[in-house]
């Protein structure tokens, strides 16, 4: 019984190592795009960088094979996974979000994989590139590090009178942690005061809502996982106050969020997979490409949330909008 | 055909690795689980906290392989306040894991300064001027490993040698019989702390391997850790239950592979991420229930 059992299992390994390995090589490409966690942003990211690829020539089903797998924030998943892509010997690795690029950096240090990364805050920090911004190794990508400061210049034209800034953050994110500190370090320059919450769980945030609300003009987010899916409840708490929630990128804005100066996860996605195809077709190596960030970062409103809260836009910031939504997204 | 062995032996080989780092952690839950019967949950605190050590440690310029001992020490001490918790303030075992487990959460993010600390270019214990010297090009691919398994066999010895002194003796007879213990005018709440902490030192032992070999520090790597010991444990213990040459170590080792294989394979044929932890749920209780199925069988025939 058990020698069948254990046949069994070698035979069931098997059957997937030669599913694993039936891509033909030939024309076509393959890709392992490792993302951290299930999030609206982080799929908006992947679903750019396919777009992304798309437009330099590489599309999916006729010459890119696509290997996706999630981590569900589980980091040792995040490790087999890194590792599972680097033994199929893929032709490149796409990790979103900063742990998924760390575990792909690690996993294939030491082979020719090139490894693209998306959605990483601060590549410094991390150490996926040296502090002169050049690539630690044949890892290249994009990084998500706020517009802090512009962000912090559209809530003084919005709120003229406001003093204080609130910001609820997972303590176990590394991204948010860096951008508290930026927040902190430039709101003085807008005579801005942060007041910050940190958490550790989404069964903190109601609380430390209800708390941080009490004492703030208004409230900032940052592009914090754990916050940023329990958005619904700081907004629904916020608004019964009438206190404005700034997001950090357009889905939250589209959640009703009253505004941001943020970026668009799907366009940093495009950036991305155009890098990736310039690695794939031979143009230029990860190692000698810096990381990008999106240069430009747009204007979101809310005019549903504007007039929930009776707040107006001023009438500059909605002309310079990329998007201005007139409902809230449920 | 050479080209599929090579991805087979690839991914075996990074199957091994990640089997052999967390067979360290399986040991720490097999002490408390399987020998005190003691569900100690500080685990998911301490396999990051011996990753904390080691980051921070390693960024101070501390030898990789010292780092492993004072991660083993830390580890050890938050054991032994485990145990003290339990046997002294007498509250049950599972809260008190669960106590040690939130306060070391706060305790490894003060120790590392930050939820996300990355070593990638400094010396680890699988990567340094000695071994780059030392390990020829072709074995280059397997050095990890190679190191793994002498370091996984190393503490399976020690461990094995351990159980067969004095201390080792009352701790498995506290699990077994606590009333032996007493007769013996030996105190079992002693023996219980030294088992907690000797368990939690290993799994703190992992988790500073875990971090050198993954290049960084991240808060979460320890959400779960106690699940993937206690599967790779009741899954090692139940495939030789039988067999009694097998000595548990070796069978608590080859459970973790196991185990590590199993998350691989359903990586491999693509089953959805989402589903992956109520896999894992239903791979555990089909165990169980199988061990137990075993047990009556067993009990009726005697």
């Amino acid at each position: 019984m058990k020698r069948r059992i254990a046949g069994m299992m070698v035979f069931v390994l098997m059957m997937a190592l030669l599913y694993g390995c039936s891509a033909g090589k030939g024309d076509t490409v393959t890709i392992g795009i490792g993302q951290y966690a299930e999030h609206p942003s982080l799929d908006n990211c992947r679903e750019g960088f396919l777009a992304g690829l798309k437009s330099e020539g590489y599309e999916e089903g006729k010459n890119l094979k696509v290997e996706y797998e999630n981590a569900q924030a589980d980091n040792s998943l995040a490790g087999q996974i890194a590792d599972g892509f680097v033994s199929k010997k893929v032709d490149l690795i796409c990790a979103i979000a900063t742990p998924m690029a760390q575990n792909a950096y690690g996993a294939a240090k030491n082979t020719k994989i090139p490894v693209i990364f998306t959605a990483v805050t601060d590549p410094v920090l991390a150490k996926l590139a040296n502090d002169d911004k050049t690539p630690a190794g044949n890892v290249t990508g994009t990084s998500d590090k706020l517009p802090v400061e512009q962000q912090l210049k559209m809530i003084r034209e919005i709120l003229p009178d406001a003093k204080k800034i609130g910001i609820l953050y997972n303590t176990s994110e590394a991204n948010s942690v860096s951008a508290i500190e930026e927040y902190k370090a430039l709101a003085g320059n807008y005579g801005f005061e942060i007041v910050e919450s940190g958490i550790t769980a989404t069964a903190d945030i109601p609380l430390a809502t209800d708390n941080l609300l009490t004492k703030v003009d208004c409230v900032s987010n940052l592009t914090d996982n754990t916050v940023v899916s329990s958005l619904p409840v700081i907004l629904k708490k916020a608004g019964e106050k009438k206190i404005p929630v700034f997001g950090s990128e357009i889905e939250q804005v589209k959640k009703g969020c009253l505004a941001t100066v943020g970026i668009d996860y799907y366009d940093l996605g495009v950036k991305t997979g155009k890098m990736a195809a310039k690695v794939l077709k031979g143009e230029k190596k990860a190692s000698d490409m810096n990381f990008e960030i999106i240069d430009q970062a747009a204007f979101y409103g809310n005019t549903a949330a504007a007039k929930d809260l009776g707040i107006d836009l001023p009438k500059d910031l909605t002309d310079s909008a990329k998007e201005m939504f007139d409902s809230i997204a449920e | 055909m050479a080209y599929i062995l090579q991805t087979i032996i690839d991914i075996a080989t990074g199957v091994l690795e990640e089997g052999l780092v967390y067979a360290i952690l399986a040991f720490g839950v097999y002490i408390t689980y399987k020998i005190l019967d003691f569900p100690d949950l500080s685990v998911d605190g301490t396999f990051p906290l011996g990753g904390a050590v080691a980051a921070v440690l390693i960024l101070k310029g501390v030898n990789p392989v010292l780092t492993l001992l004072f991660a083993f020490i830390a580890g050890t001490l938050a054991g032994t306040l485990t145990g003290i918790i339990h046997v002294k303030f007498k509250v049950r075992d599972l809260l008190s894991g669960i106590i040690m487990m939130t306060a070391l959460y706060s305790i490894n993010l003060r120790i590392a300064g930050r939820s996300n600390v990355a070593i990638f270019d400094k010396d680890t214990i699988f990567e340094n001027a000695f071994l780059k010297k030392l390990v020829p090009e072709a074995v280059k691919p397997y050095e990890t490993l190679i190191i793994l398994l002498f370091i996984a066999l190393f503490m399976k010895l020690l461990l094995d040698f351990y159980m067969k002194t004095k201390s080792g003796y009352l701790l498995r007879a506290v699990g077994d019989n606590e009333v032996l213990v007493t007769s013996l005018a030996k105190d079992k709440g002693t023996v219980k702390i030294v088992g907690l902490a000797l368990a939690n030192g290993l799994v703190a032992l992992s988790g500073c391997i875990y971090t050198q070999k993954s290049g960084f520090f991240e808060i979460s790597s320890g959400t779960g850790s106690i699940v993937i010991g206690l599967a790779s444990v009741i899954i090692g213990i139940n495939l030789f239950r039988r067999k009694e040459k097998v000595k548990a170590t070796t069978a608590v080792i080859i459970g973790t592979i196991i185990y590590k294989a199993c998350v691989s394979i359903a990586i491999a044929i693509g089953l959805s991420p989402s589903d992956m932890k109520l896999i894992t749920a239903v791979l555990f209780l089909a165990i169980l229930i199988l061990s137990n199925d075993r047990k009556r069988k067993v009990n009726s025939r005697a």
